[in-house]
Order: C-alpha cells, then structure tokens, then sequence
C-alpha cells in the first residue's frame, strides 16, 4: 500500500461540467476518501425573494437552472399556491406535466450524451444531443423559449397547447422513440459502455438508505421512491405509475434507470394528451400571502426530489423561499459511491449521479 | 393520494434524541433550512415516511445557541448545516464535514440575516396599510352606532312628544323646526359663499343645477303627498355636504367637475 496522497479534483476539470471540488484521498490508484466542495458559483438567488413579488420570482426560481427551468417555476408556482390556498384549473395541472416530462426528457437525453461523452463514445453524444434537438424544438413551438419557458405562473400557465400542436408534438415523440431505441441499445448492450459502467461505483440499497440519496441515483440502488408516486396534480391522473427501479447500484444501473425514464416519460405525456380536459389554463389571484404561513412541497425533477419552502409575512414579498435541490440531498452519496473507486473511474462515478451545482449553489 | 405536510414544533435540546428515532424508524432526511426571525432564526428540519412531509421548526436559534449536529444520523445534512452556519451564523456544532465557514465563498458574512431596505420598506408599508385599515374599520364601526344612536334617539323623541301635553309637545316641535331651518340657512349661506367665490360662468352653472335638482326633489314630494317644510332649504344645502365645493345636482356634475379639473 502506497502512500497517502491528496489530489484536488475541480472545480474546473476537463471531465466536469459543473464547477465542483473534489479533495481525493487516494493510495496508489484507489481513492479512499472524497470530500465534495461546492460555493464556488453561489448566486443567493434566494435572497432575491426579498427584492421580488411572488408573482415575479417565478422568474427567478425558473433561472435557478437551465435544464430543469420548468420544473423549477413549477415547484415554485405549487408551493406558493399551497401557500395561499389557491387550486388551479385541472387543465393547466395537465399542461404542466407535459412539459415537465418534456424536460426530463431533454435532461436525461442530455446526460447521456454527456456520459457517451465522458467515456469517449464521441459518435453517441452527438446522436443524444442531436435527439434532444427535437425535444427543445417542441419547447420552441408551444412556449416560444427553449431554455427559459416563463409559461407558468402563480394560478396555472399562461399559454396553452392547442390540438393542432398536440398531433404534431405526438408525431415528433413517435419519432423521437424509434431513434432512441437506437440509443437505448447502444447504452445498454454495447460492450465499451458495459466495460466502463458495470460494477463501478456501487452504492448498496442500505447505503443509499441511510444517506438519504433521491432520484434516479438512489432508484438504481433500488430504492422505491419518486415523487410522482404521490400523484400530485395532474400526476393523480395517471392510470398506473411505477418508478423504474434496479437493483444493481452501479453506474450501469443509474444509466439502465435514466434511459428507461426517457420512455416513460414520453407514455406520461401521450397519455396526458390524449386525457387532457377542456377549460380555463388559470385562475386569478389576489391578495398577498398570510404573516407567518408556510408552505413546503416536492417536486420530481429530471435528478431527484426537489423541495420548495415558503413563509409569508403579509405583504406581497415572501419572508424566505427555499429551494432544496436533489444534487445537494446526493453529494454525501457520491462521496461513498467514490470511496474506495479507481481514480480513473471518479469521472464515471461523478458524471452517473448527474450533479447540478448551478442547481445547488441557487 | 397526494402529498400530506406537517409543521410542528421541536426544541434543540430535544434535536439528538429526536434525529435518532427519526433514523431508527426509518424517516427519510429532506433537507433543514433557517429562517430570519425577529427572535433570530427557526430552523426547519424536514423529514419524509409514506408520503407524509414532516417539518419540524425550532424557534428563536440566536447565534449565541449552540445546536447539534445531526450528521451524526444523517450525513446529507452537512451540506444544509454548512449553509445555514455560513449564511445565517448558525452554530452548529460536531458537523461530520464542517468547512469552518467556508463552504460558500462570500463576499458578505452571514448575508440572509441582513434585512434588505426593500423590504424593510414594504414591511413599513404592510404595517401602516394594516393600522390605516383597522383604524377606518374602528372609525365605520363608530359611525354606524352614531347614526344608530340618532335614529333611536329621534324615535324616543317622538315616544316622549306623544306622551306630553298637547300644547307643550306643539312648541318642542316649533322649536325643533326653527333649529332645522336655522341650521338649514347656515349651510346655504355656506353654499353661497362658496359659490360666490366661483368663476362666474361656472357658478351659474352650478346654481342651475342646485336649482333644477331642489324643483326635482319639490316635485317628488308633492307627487309623494309629503308636506313641504325645512326638508326643501336642506335639500338644496346637500351638495356642500357631499363636496364642499358645491357638486352640484345629479345630471350637471360632470360638466362642472370637468371645467373643475
């Protein structure tokens, strides 16, 4: 056994693309011990909360990040309606979980080019992004932005998908699907993506128990836990919703359970369309939020739980908004997930739990 | 089935113990947030089991409040007591990885327990918009018992005059016309004033129109069969009650109001 050395990983580092610092112990070529570091890019958007009105921090809660924008403005919108006691049209509740499976999409497609792309499948990061495409040209033509969305608002959304756009959004998915089931296969059955992802980085379902690890991360060590479960608003919909779960814990599990999410989430959104009710996409509200109420939610994003608090103080600006992101719910995960991997493998490991420090730092 | 939220409140002495059970029955950590209070902080910390999203606040943390650690139980927290130390000046202490206040690189220590002047502003405002609405709320319910004393106070009047000596309650009444007309000349005198003071185009306009609304309201009475009195002078001293500028009669007000502005 070698001796005990200390190489700092990041928060700029050719294989990360989020500025996050990695203090790793390693002997040899094994790491023994990884101490995460974050705050290199702290925004305090939470402090914004002070400066804008409920009614305009839906635009700073969209910006909190620029994968999982409308998941974010979402989370926000239900938690301040919660707050105020407000129930939304059932058809804005549909039209946000349309989009918002949209973007789990698009965040998954992503990831995984990024991951081909870590492991040097140059060709299928440009067949993922080049898919993803397709995804954010949707965005485009039904919210007119395709990274910043502003469609939803306190009280439902302000735009609405009409039938014409539903037949051409399921066309373009059923295109989207055959493609990817190209994708699928090469993630999922071809050996160089088996040899860098197969018993790497495993983290064990106790493990992933007992630090309290979320979303896809925590799925493929077979934890039983997606918020979408609950059936929170349009999700109350769904005739059936089983998480995709695995049980292997590697990061071939945590790439088996994100592609098999993307399909999901486009069946979610079929079925969304093809249910959807007529009627009003929101509903006025007034007023300002109650001194001292308070309100907590969760929402499924594209990498975990995410959890929004609120508490007002009578006026039309809220005392503290929190967003709780689900990177910052798994850095104690990733730490255990890279004690004891090879030091070649961290990028792996790091890139498999699919870490959103912009997300995380707010 | 949905998701089901509780608050409820927890002591840090009791925060160990508490954060232990959690762990033994098999809670799930969410995350722990502060709260600017005037008493200092809360602390949120938040725990989840079957669907059910437990929140349980301790009050009024001071920075001078040493509070435990529960990485002890749940290492996720460290990152929330990393946090709520550097940007609240919480004293956590025993965390697994503390950072010694440098888990964000700040420019300001401790930025979220400064009030912004934006919203100490609006907080200003929401309290004088709360006391300027309690205090019409008070003034409106004093008004309504007012009128009301006056109503019951002309109805035991009335019971009084018809209880007394004829010819006595006939003088009460004289008297009581007298003072209505009396007061009734005062106002139209005010009336006048004002009216004089006018640019004389418009104060003819505006004595047609108490003129045309007085022959309305004559007119009303006689086809009502009601006796003319001292009602007529008061009917014509009205406007200067509603603006003391004399607004005149309905019909004519907005000619007159717009050579006003």
């Amino acid at each position: 056994m070698g001796k005990a050395t200390v190489i700092p990983f990041g928060p700029q580092h050719p294989v990360l693309p989020e500025p996050l610092h990695l203090d790793l112990v390693v002997e040899d070529e094994t790491v023994i011990e990884a101490v995460p570091q974050i705050g290199f890019v702290h925004r305090g958007l939470e402090k914004l909360v002070e400066t804008r009105d409920y009614n305009q921090f839906i635009y700073v809660a969209e910006r909190i990040c620029g994968i999982c924008a409308f998941g974010h403005s979402m989370g926000y919108a239900e938690t301040v309606e919660r707050l105020m006691g407000v129930e939304i049209p059932r058809r804005a509740e549909y039209l946000r979980v349309i989009w918002h499976e949209l973007s789990r999409v698009h965040s998954h497609i992503l990831w995984m080019g990024l991951a081909a792309d870590a492991f040097g499948y140059e060709s299928l990061f440009m067949h993922c992004w080049r898919l993803r495409e397709r995804v954010l040209d949707i965005f485009e033509k039904t919210t007119g932005g395709r990274v910043i969305f502003s469609v939803v608002k306190v009280g439902g959304v302000v735009r609405d998908i009409d039938a014409a756009q539903m037949a051409e959004i399921k066309r373009v998915l059923e295109g989207i699907k055959e493609d990817y089931r190209q994708i699928c296969d090469a993630f999922l059955k071809d050996s160089s993506v088996k040899n860098r992802t197969v018993g790497v980085g495993h983290i064990s379902h106790e493990d992933a128990l007992a630090k309290s690890m979320v979303g896809p991360f925590a799925r493929a060590s077979n934890v039983n836990w997606d918020v979408r479960m609950l059936g929170n608003g349009g999700y109350g919909e769904l005739s059936d919703f089983q998480p995709v779960l695995d049980t292997q814990g590697d990061c071939y599990a945590r790439v088996k359970v994100r592609a098999l999410e993307v399909l999901q989430s486009i069946e979610i959104i079929e079925e969304m369309m093809a249910k959807i009710p007529a009627g009003d996409i929101a509903v006025p509200v007034k007023g300002s939020p109650a001194a001292g109420a308070q309100a907590a939610n969760v929402v499924e994003q594209p990498r975990g739980e995410c959890y929004y608090y609120a508490r007002g103080n009578g006026t039309k600006y809220l005392e503290r908004m929190r967003m709780r992101t689900p990177t910052s719910q798994n850095l104690a995960g990733m730490a255990t997930a890279l004690a004891g991997c090879d030091l070649a493998d961290v990028n792996m490991i790091v890139l498999t739990i699919d870490p959103c420090i912009s997300c995380t730092e707010r | 089935m949905g998701l089901q939220t509780e608050f409820l409140p927890l002591s840090v002495d009791a925060l160990p113990a508490f954060a232990a059970d959690r762990k033994r029955e098999g809670w799930r950590f969410v995350q722990l947030l502060a709260v600017r209070t005037d008493a200092g902080c809360d602390l949120v910390y938040s725990f989840m089991k079957d669907g059910l999203l437990e929140n349980h606040v301790v009050e009024g943390v001071t920075k001078e409040t040493p509070v435990p650690s529960i990485t002890d139980q749940f290492l996720a927290a460290f990152v929330f007591e990393n946090e709520a130390h550097d940007l609240f000046g919480i004293d956590i202490r025993d965390i697994a990885i503390d950072f010694g206040g440098k888990f964000y690189q700040l420019a300001q220590s401790e930025p979220m327990t400064i009030i912004s002047p934006a919203q100490k502003a609006a907080r200003d405002k929401a309290a004088k918009a709360a006391a300027a609405k309690a205090a019409k709320e008070r003034s409106a319910q004093g008004e309504a018992a007012g009128a009301g004393g006056t109503a019951g106070g002309a109805e035991d009047l009335e019971a009084k005059l018809s209880g007394m000596d004829p010819e006595k309650a006939a003088k009460v009444r004289a008297a009581m016309e007298a003072k209505a007309k009396k007061e009734a000349a005062a106002k139209q005198a005010a009336v006048d004033e004002k009216v004089a003071a006018l640019d004389p185009e418009k104060a003819a306009k505006v004595k047609a129109a108490l003129a045309a609304k007085a022959a309305r309201e004559k007119a009303k009475r006689e086809q009502d069969g009601a006796p003319e009195g001292a009602d007529g002078a008061e009917a014509a001293a009205q406007p200067a009650d509603a603006d003391g500028a004399a607004s005149p009669a309905q019909g004519a007000p907005a000619a007159v109001e717009g050579e006003g502005e």
